[in-house]
């Protein structure tokens, strides 16, 4: 047959075909040539005479290239020859930008898995930067943020013990560091605020003292805040929140100088003050508490936290040594209170995130960094497959005189694109996972003042993760694509090479693995730490019980009688009502807030002790009826009656944990003996509420002991708890519990409260934050559930990132050794030798990544193990059980390929080359 | 018919009915070149011939107007062809063109036709 192509190149130069579609078009017009040729000699024609005829058809008029001169491939955009000189580093780019879109567009299932990859790793790594920077980067909403700092008492028994009013004002007086202190009472409470037209509302209110807006750098957008001037003349005086303002007042500016009647009393609205002063409270509304001329017995009081503003240029060490000086002055004026109480200084904002929400950051954003990581390397291994096929093409293009870096760069766009995808649909998943946040994020694990936000800082970190990320996954890939010499690639045939690259993916899968088994091991612990701090006994029974805060306006019931006779009006009325098994009230909730607080304590024939270093205990005051209602059973003496009347003997009942620690110290074993019993009932002990040497004493005798209650789920010691009767030590503020006859308490609130409006409709405004004793229960171990939740997620997402590892790399070995294995077959291995084969290869993978995460997890435990509860950080119960998941996720990964390698047919592999 | 007069009518007809004659080749199956230069041929009973010069370029026009698909075919022991098959546009179009054409030979048997002479 004639050679037709040089005849049709030199026709087709005229034309801009893109080189391979010109070799297209050469090859069809060619066969096609062929055919007339051979047609034409069947016809009977000489072989030259043939050869002229479909030439000159191909000459034809009008020619092939006037035909073809007006089609869209004949114009074709010039194409930079690989190799060619470098040009300016935009074009390239331009280029390369160009070239990746297409490659990437022609290899869909590729660029999905890899894409989908990193924007699970980005869209994690969004979400939870998102709660780092709004806990630990972002600064507080202040000026000069830093130089505002949270100044505390400290003694040996309590490192963070609150600041006396008169501590506060000399601290403030005598310092040299701080432009100003001033006083926080950092809970924040409810007060019910009547309008003139008789209704009435609960709003919060926290109590500070004059000079707390000018610490914080706070400035009124409307009137002014508290001063000095204020205190001294006692006026009962509010400054509003902005929020509040506009939603209550609508922004009405003539509020300032109003008064307003809170908790009967009148307080006269001085100013409004932006959002940003919540960081010392979420409050609606912030009221003077006066500290000036307090008398002295003030001076043990410690109930303030100081908040001070650092004179510029000032350290915190500094301001700690100045501070502690002055205590040491305090402690010499005023030994009977002030003798060893130290100073501890601390930046607000260290103050706001405790070491518990450090923590919890610190360990998500570690968490999802590791994803990251595994993501990366699933991407990476990817991109090694993938360039280990186009190693022709690219040993071809480095053959044409294309520089090394020429080709790396090209690659690395190939990368960058991907990741920038990723990071955009990552940045998509984030944002939408940010919005579901406060739904799942348990409640108080973000402090006052703090929201997570996706802003530009979310979008500039993941831009900047994908960029590192991009980088990382393809460089190793470039790297090993291009250092192969061309001569023994072209040279290979269609057999690719592996080797270097083949030992970079078994690294990065064996990484992965570690990984992975980090992950599930830190899971594992949290788990465990989950189940033990919801299986613990917790000592009650909570289903079954709906609570209530009750807080009586204070004017309508101004003696203990009669506070008393309301609490028992409602206990009658509510305990008639329809359903309900009993009613009780305490001041505590297990596992919940307590609206009291300590006290101190001082055990007959115990020896004496200094006032200032008395034992505390959580001081409870409770109904008769609280201890059936909540099934707390007392394993020795007696509940309360109701012959502990105001006027009785004071008398008290006490946990397990009190009578262990200040009465027997010992372990006990119920029911006590004889002797035991006599040391604890009918001990009288004295219970003060304040150190303050003058403060009311009450000498109470131990008539019981309750079963111990958890205050806390995951409390490693117990606390030691007194009881008091409600009729000796009547109190507002205070937790109804009812308990049903049978089915969801909730069902009970509107009963509730209609009884509660028989009694006094006033009151029911008092009434307020009903919940169940189990959402109380749960609400206490939500930061348990969502650190387990949130790792134990993160770590099912690395195994499974792991296990496409393993499977990539095995599915593409097995792919590659497919001739070997028919080899080895067609000389009579069995398909269970194949299969031992590689499955052998696959558990060194994974016994190497494994044994390597082991090690690591070691080191892991340790470090979380300050939140851990009930569990070792060496679990091994732990251990077995990641060993098991992971063998069995391995087996599912391992699975296919393994069969695939076994059914090697090799007839079919040998020829297939 | 002479020679003339053949190669007159070629040029003529095939400006304006090239594009039905292929799409209507490929309808039924899908063909390579060669034998859709050879069905033309035989169907017209040789009045009518595409060459290569001619051919191709329009097969390439019609495949970028999207209403025929090339693609290259191996059958083991030939040589890999290119085929071209008709789109699901390519057919809608061929649809028209058949109904566009029926109504034009009709104008011009009514005008031009013996009956009316």
């Amino acid at each position: 047959m004639p050679d037709w192509k040089p005849h049709l190149r030199t026709r087709l130069d005229a034309l801009r075909m893109d080189p391979e579609r010109e070799a297209d078009v050469v090859e069809e017009l060619s066969q096609h040539l062929d055919e007339r040729h051979a047609e034409l000699c069947r016809s009977g024609m000489d072989d030259a005479e043939a050869q002229r005829i479909a030439l000159a058809e191909l000459a034809g008029q009008p020619s092939l290239v006037e035909e073809m001169q007006p089609l869209r491939q004949a114009r074709a955009p010039e194409r930079i020859p690989a190799g060619s000189p470098p040009g300016s580093l935009l074009v390239d780019f331009w280029h390369d930008l160009r070239h990746a879109l297409r490659t990437l567009r022609t290899q869909p299932a590729f660029a999905a898995v890899a894409i989908l990859t990193l924007a699970l790793g980005i869209g994690a790594n969004a979400a939870i930067f998102a709660l780092v920077d709004a806990t630990l980067l972002r600064p507080l909403p202040l000026p000069d943020p830093d130089r505002v700092m949270v100044a505390l008492e400290k003694t040996e028994a309590a490192p963070r013990s609150g600041v006396s009013p008169l501590d506060l004002i000399d601290w403030d007086q005598r310092n040299h560091t701080f432009e100003k202190i001033a006083g926080i009472i950092p809970n924040v409470g409810g007060m019910v605020m009547s309008g003139a037209n008789g209704t009435a509302e609960n709003v919060s209110r926290q109590w500070v003292t004059a000079g707390i807006f000018d610490v914080l750098g706070v400035k009124p957008i409307l009137g002014r805040t508290f001063t000095e001037e204020d205190d001294r003349e006692k006026r009962g005086s509010v400054v509003l929140n902005e929020s509040f303002w506009r939603t209550r007042y609508n922004a009405d500016p003539a509020i300032v100088g109003q008064t307003v009647r809170l908790d009967g009393d009148m307080f006269t609205v001085l100013g409004v003050v932006p959002q940003a002063a919540e960081v010392i409270g979420r409050s609606d509304i912030w009221a003077l508490a006066p500290i000036i001329g307090a008398p002295a017995r003030a001076r043990s009081a410690y109930f303030l936290y100081a908040i001070g503003r650092l004179k510029p240029g000032v350290t915190r060490e500094a301001a700690y040594a100045d501070l502690d000086a002055v205590a040491a002055a305090l402690a010499k004026e005023y030994p009977d209170t002030n003798t060893g109480r130290g100073v501890m200084v601390e930046r607000l904002h260290d103050t706001l995130i405790g070491g518990d929400m450090r923590r919890t950051s610190l360990l998500f954003l570690g968490v999802v960094m590791l994803v990251l990581v595994i993501c990366c390397a699933n991407v990476a291994n990817l991109l090694l497959a993938r360039a280990t096929v186009r190693t022709r093409e690219l040993a071809i293009r480095a053959a044409l005189g294309a520089s090394r870096s020429r080709v790396v760069r090209q690659l690395m766009t190939e990368s960058l694109v991907l990741a920038a995808i990723g990071c955009a649909l990552g940045l998509a998943a984030g944002a939408a996972l940010l919005r579901v946040a406060p739904a799942v994020v348990p409640q108080g694990l973000l402090p006052d003042g703090f929201a997570l936000t996706f802003d530009l800082r979310v979008v500039a970190f993941c831009s900047i993760a994908a960029l590192v990320t991009g980088v990382l996954f393809g460089l190793a890939p470039a790297w090993q694509a291009t250092g192969v010499s061309p001569a023994r690639v072209i040279g290979a045939a269609t057999r690719s090479v592996t080797g270097r690259g083949g030992r970079l993916r078994a690294a990065l899968v064996i990484g992965e693995v570690a990984t992975a088994v980090v992950l599930l091991f830190g899971a594992g612990l949290l788990l465990r730490t989950l189940l033990a701090v919801e299986s613990v006994d917790r000592g009650y029974r909570a289903g079954g019980v709906l609570t209530a805060m009750v807080d009586p306006i204070g004017d309508r019931y101004p003696n203990p009688g009669d506070l008393t006779r309301f609490y028992d009006e409602v206990e009658r009325e509510v305990g008639s009502l329809p359903g309900v098994d009993k009613v009780a009230w305490a001041t505590t909730l297990p596992l919940g807030a307590s609206s009291f607080g300590d006290a101190y304590i001082q055990v007959e024939g115990a020896p004496a002790t200094e006032s200032k270093s008395l034992p505390t205990a959580d001081y409870q005051i409770v109904s008769p009826a609280y201890f059936a209602a909540l099934d707390v059973p007392l394993v020795a003496g007696r509940a309360f009656d109701a012959t502990d009347a105001a006027d009785a003997v004071p008398v008290a009942i006490v946990s397990e944990g009190f009578v262990r620690k200040h009465l027997i110290g010992e372990a006990l074993t119920w029911p006590l003996p004889e002797d035991q019993l006599a040391r604890v009932l009918g001990r009288r002990i004295t219970v003060k509420l304040s150190t303050d040497p003058d403060a009311e004493t009450a000498v109470r005798e131990i008539v019981g002991v309750a079963r111990q209650v958890k205050s806390r789920p995951d409390e490693t010691e117990d606390f030691v708890q007194l009881y008091v009767p409600l009729a000796q030590s009547p109190t507002d503020d205070i937790f109804m519990l009812v308990r049903a006859e049978s089915g969801d308490p909730q069902a009970l609130v509107s009963g509730v409260r209609s009884r509660i409006a028989r009694v006094d409709t006033e009151q029911l405004v008092s009434v307020r934050d009903f919940m169940t004793l189990e959402q109380v229960a749960w609400d206490a171990t939500s930061r348990h559930r969502f650190r387990a939740v949130l790792v134990a997620t993160f770590a099912g997402l690395a195994l499974v990132l792991a296990m496409v590892g393993v499977f990539g790399i095995l599915a593409y070995s097995v792919q590659q050794r497919t001739r070997d294995f028919g080899v080895r077959m067609a000389l009579g291995a069995a398909p269970r030798d194949v299969l031992r084969l590689v499955l052998r290869s696959a558990a060194r993978l994974l016994g190497v990544g494994a044994a390597i995460g082991i090690g690591l997890s070691l080191l892991i435990g340790q470090a979380i193990g300050s939140v851990l509860f009930g569990v070792q950080p060496l679990d091994p119960l732990t251990f077995v059980s990641v060993a098991a998941l992971l063998a069995f996720a391995a087996i599912v990964a391992m699975a296919a390929p393994a069969w695939r390698a076994s059914r090697v047919d090799p007839v079919v592999a040998l020829r297939g080359d | 018919m002479t020679d003339t007069d053949t190669r007159t009518l070629d040029r003529e007809m095939k400006k304006g009915s090239a594009e039905l004659i292929v799409l209507a080749i490929v309808e039924a199956r899908p063909r390579h070149g060669y034998e859709i230069s050879k069905l033309i041929e035989d169907r017209s009973v040789g009045r009518m011939k595409f060459h290569i010069a001619s051919l191709y370029p329009l097969l390439y026009r019609l495949e970028e107007r999207g209403w025929l698909q090339g693609r290259w075919v191996e059958k083991a022991g030939q040589r890999r062809r290119r085929f071209y098959s008709l789109t699901p546009e390519g057919r809608r179009v061929l649809t028209r063109q058949r109904a566009t054409w029926a109504t034009f030979v009709e104008a011009m048997q009514l005008i031009t036709g013996a009956d009316h002479a």
